[in-house]
């Protein structure tokens, strides 16, 4: 059998597996970490953003929860004001979003390094105040108010009584899937390896007749794409407005991706899963301590810097990297 | 008219502090490579640490003086401790890869920028602090006529400008400053000509600590104090130093009283909301029409 | 004197010295010449502290210079003149000449001076511009700034990286009668790496013909001249 088939069906089966382990655990977990475990699915698909992007591509975004923002807007708006069903809306954010990654990827094609960051880091900042500006269109600072509806009723007839958090779970399922075999493919394929060369050597690639610039605009879109899919389903809990997305949000993305392991897909898990379940462990752990609410409030968040930058220092490449080297 | 010199003056102070922070950020960026996201959270912890001071009863010069200090030992420490171990990792693995050795600085400045934060609130985020001018916040009265700006304004101007003064003054006639330039634009010279440069890369992490102490200081009277303060200020300081070049000193200071004004104006003629907006378009199409700055040079930095 | 005994030193990945043990006397212009890629600059740069060497021995004068810092070796007495007139273009003459002296400012402070104002007795040309910005100099000017910069540490070893670089042969010539002159008044040592072997070897008192990063010829510079068969194996002429 040809290397391409080969791959193509071995990220099928990691996909299936992933999705039988997730709704086993659906099954069995209690209402508030099915919830969770719906938030780890949703920005699994914008960590695996940051993945495409940074890890693959090379370009530091500080702007994905921006991104997700768009996405988030462009399927309440389809949803609202349209009518159209969650799926139609879903797949709009996706189209929305893609096309401002194709924007930002004309402007930021051109930056690097610290420039890009800082243009990101602006952007995210701005993107918020659009909301304001046109409160009447995007619901100001309350923002707008949707939801993942009902179960649909076959799906009743199937398993039975669907919690609200396990509904969120399942509906997310399928599209976690599809962004996580996406990104198999894409990894494992040429444009992967073109996304790599520029990463890695731009100057060598370009004299390899590699267009840099123009690969650069589709990581943008593609990676958008994503982020913008990961929003819509992130605004679906309940809302999208400024406050969802702020830029805390960008920096978890790319927190998440960086201890995870910025250059893999397991990575991408294993830093979305912390992200969400990190903030639950430490309070779990520090109970009986019996921590101040001042403390209380910002141990995460110290606790998530620090990682961050001890990965940074001592293993850029992440957790994924060190289970990766002692198989 | 009153309001176009209201705005001016407006303009010209929070510019001048915006110069400041702008001046820190290419300090860093001219004597280390990198671009220090974590300023403006190490001058909201040393105001904290000045805030405090003052609150147990010290006077005002003393914390400012204390602040500063704290700013220049902070940046010290950022850099020994983190920064140089960063940069002295073997170029194998993830950091093989150009974009990511580039990226790495990035992200641990953001790390820090997080540990400052969360730290910050921890101490102090229990209750809201403001923070007190050392001079009169009220207009200034001359020939009974009401100016258009405060004795803490004047104070801010005279202060930034005596510290552009005193920085023009230290690389062009001393020693230290000329290695620190030296060290900037060439290492490789630098370090032949007997000049230690990781030394001298300390001293400009802790120089351009001092400076950004010393813009949150001037800044954070017109605001509350809390961890997330001076965020925008950070923004603000980064656009500045890019629209002035980042490779120039004059150029940033240039750039933070173009923005300055360009804040005042939109905070005055338009919306405060509208503020990042404008940023972020003015940012974009410096960025497009002159990416290295007003002032910058397309020198590529030598490694 | 300069000692080096079984330098091993890579360049990236490629091995550029292998093995290279040669004395330089004290107070003579020791040339080192080969074909590009023979490891000649490789080899100062490990002498200068800017590449490791993986193992083997340097000694001038009895310290050891193994994997020293850069500013470390220059406080012992060895400048490096790195190729391609090695100045900050930013920075004016004078600024240029003050960089190379400013380790020796607080226990030389007298003689700082002095030194300084050595260099422009030596390079009139570098007085009359002293204000001027270092990019605006002709080659030749750049080249006799950086040797200024590297001589105003008053060091007692040079290393001279190929000097006559896109220089003209008449402006080469000054140079070299120059530093010839400081050997024989003031006992400095030089290691003068050179393309131009002829005009190397003309002046040299001592030549080291390297070739793939070896040794292959140590010898008086006048017999290395003469020996025609050597030149035209690795000179090519």
């Amino acid at each position: 059998m040809p290397n391409h088939k080969r791959t193509g069906i071995r990220n099928l089966l990691i996909t299936a597996v992933f999705a039988i382990i997730v709704i086993v655990l659906g099954a069995i977990l209690d209402p508030y970490n099915q919830g969770q475990l719906a938030v780890v699915s949703m920005l699994f698909i914008g960590v695996l953003s940051v993945t495409l992007l940074t890890g693959t591509s090379g370009q530091i975004s500080l702007g994905q929860g921006a991104l997700m923002a768009v996405g988030g807007y462009a399927s309440a708006l389809t949803i609202l004001n349209l009518g159209w069903s969650m799926w139609c809306a879903l797949a709009m954010a996706i189209i929305v979003s893609a096309m401002a990654g194709l924007l930002l990827g004309f402007a930021a094609a051109r930056l690097t390094g610290p420039y890009l960051a800082g243009t990101t880091l602006v952007l995210a900042l701005a993107l918020p105040s659009l909301a304001i500006r046109f409160e009447s269109v995007l619901g100001g600072d309350v923002g707008l108010s949707v939801d993942f509806g009902n179960p649909p009723s076959w799906l009743i007839s199937a398993v039975g009584e669907i919690g609200y958090e396990q509904w969120q779970l399942y509906a997310t399922l399928p599209l976690t899937c599809l962004a996580l075999l996406a990104t198999a493919n894409i990894l494992s394929s040429r444009t992967g390896r073109i996304w790599r060369a520029v990463r890695d050597h731009e100057s060598a690639a370009s004299l390899m007749g590699i267009n840099v610039s123009n690969n650069k605009i589709i990581t943008f879109v593609v990676s958008s794409g994503f982020a913008g899919l990961s929003g819509a389903l992130y605004g679906l809990r309940g809302i999208v407005g400024p406050s969802v997305y702020p830029i805390s949000l960008s920096l978890l993305l790319l927190t998440g991706a960086i201890l995870g392991g910025l250059r893999s897909i397991a990575g991408a898990l294993i830093g979305s899963a912390l992200v969400v379940f990190l903030p639950d462990f430490i309070e779990w752990a520090t109970k009986p301590l019996a921590l101040s609410e001042q403390i209380g409030n910002y141990l995460p968040g110290l606790i998530g810097a620090v990682l961050l930058l001890l990965t940074v220092v001592l293993n850029p490449a992440g957790i994924a990297s060190a289970l990766h080297r002692h198989k | 008219m009153d309001t176009a010199l209201t705005t001016l003056f407006l303009g010209t102070t929070r510019g001048a502090v915006f110069a400041l922070a702008a001046m820190g950020l290419v300090l860093v960026w001219r004597g280390a490579g990198i671009v220090n996201f974590a300023q403006m959270g190490q001058a909201m912890f040393t105001t904290y640490i000045a805030s405090s001071l003052i609150i147990s009863g010290h006077g005002y010069w003393l914390a400012f003086l204390i602040a500063l200090i704290a700013g220049a030992l902070l940046g010290a420490l950022v850099d020994l401790a983190i920064m140089r171990p960063l940069t002295r990792r073997s170029h194998t693995g993830i950091l093989a890869s150009d974009s990511m050795r580039a990226t790495v600085p990035v992200i641990a400045s953001l790390g820090i920028l997080g540990i400052l934060q969360s730290l910050a609130g921890m101490f102090w985020a229990a209750e809201e602090r403001g923070f007190p001018t050392p001079v009169s916040d009220v207009a200034v009265k001359a020939f009974g006529k009401t100016a258009p700006f405060t004795n803490f304004d004047l104070f801010i101007i005279i202060v930034v400008a005596l510290t552009l003064v005193a920085t023009t003054l230290f690389f062009t006639k001393t020693g230290m400053g000329l290695a620190m330039r030296a060290t900037a634009l060439n290492p490789e010279v630098a370090r032949l000509s007997g000049i230690r440069i990781g030394r001298v890369r300390t001293l400009s992490w802790a120089i351009s600590g001092v400076a950004s102490s010393l813009a949150g200081l001037l800044i954070t009277p017109s605001a509350n104090l809390s961890p997330n303060t001076l965020d925008l200020i950070l923004i603000v300081g980064f656009t500045a130093a890019v629209v002035g070049g980042l490779n120039s000193l004059p150029g940033s200071v240039v750039g933070g009283f173009i923005l300055g004004l360009l804040i005042a104006i939109i905070n005055v003629y338009d919306a405060p909301d509208d503020v990042f907006l404008a940023l972020l378009v003015f940012l974009l199409v410096v960025l497009i029409l002159k990416p290295s700055g007003l002032f910058g040079s397309k020198k590529v930095r030598n490694a | 004197m300069l000692e080096i005994r079984n330098l091993i030193a890579s360049y990236g990945r490629v091995l550029a010295i292998r093995d290279i043990s040669f004395t330089a006397a004290a107070g003579k212009i020791t040339t080192v010449i080969g074909a590009n890629g023979a490891g000649k600059s490789t080899l100062l740069r490990v002498i200068s502290g800017l590449e490791p060497a993986t193992s083997g021995s340097i000694t001038w004068q009895g310290h050891s210079l193994l994997n020293k810092t850069p500013e470390a070796i220059v406080r012992l007495g060895v400048a490096h003149v790195p190729e391609g007139h090695a100045v900050i273009a930013s920075l004016t003459v004078a600024e240029n000449i003050e960089m190379g002296a400013l380790f020796r400012r607080r226990t030389h402070k007298q003689d700082v001076r002095v030194a300084i104002s050595e260099m422009y007795a030596l390079f009139p040309r570098l007085e009359e511009r002293r204000n001027q910005l270092a990019g605006t100099l002709s080659g030749g000017e750049r080249q006799m700034l950086a040797i200024s910069r590297a001589l105003v540490s008053r060091p007692s070893l040079l290393l001279l990286d190929e000097p006559s670089l896109g220089l003209a042969p008449l402006v080469v010539e000054q140079i070299i009668a120059t530093i010839k002159q400081l050997c024989i008044s003031t006992g400095l040592s030089v290691l003068l790496v050179e393309q131009n072997a002829n005009t190397a070897l003309g002046v040299a008192d001592h030549g080291v013909l390297l070739s793939l990063g070896s040794v292959v010829a140590d010898q008086p510079a006048q017999l290395m001249r003469a020996d025609s068969a050597l030149r035209s194996a690795y000179l090519g002429y």
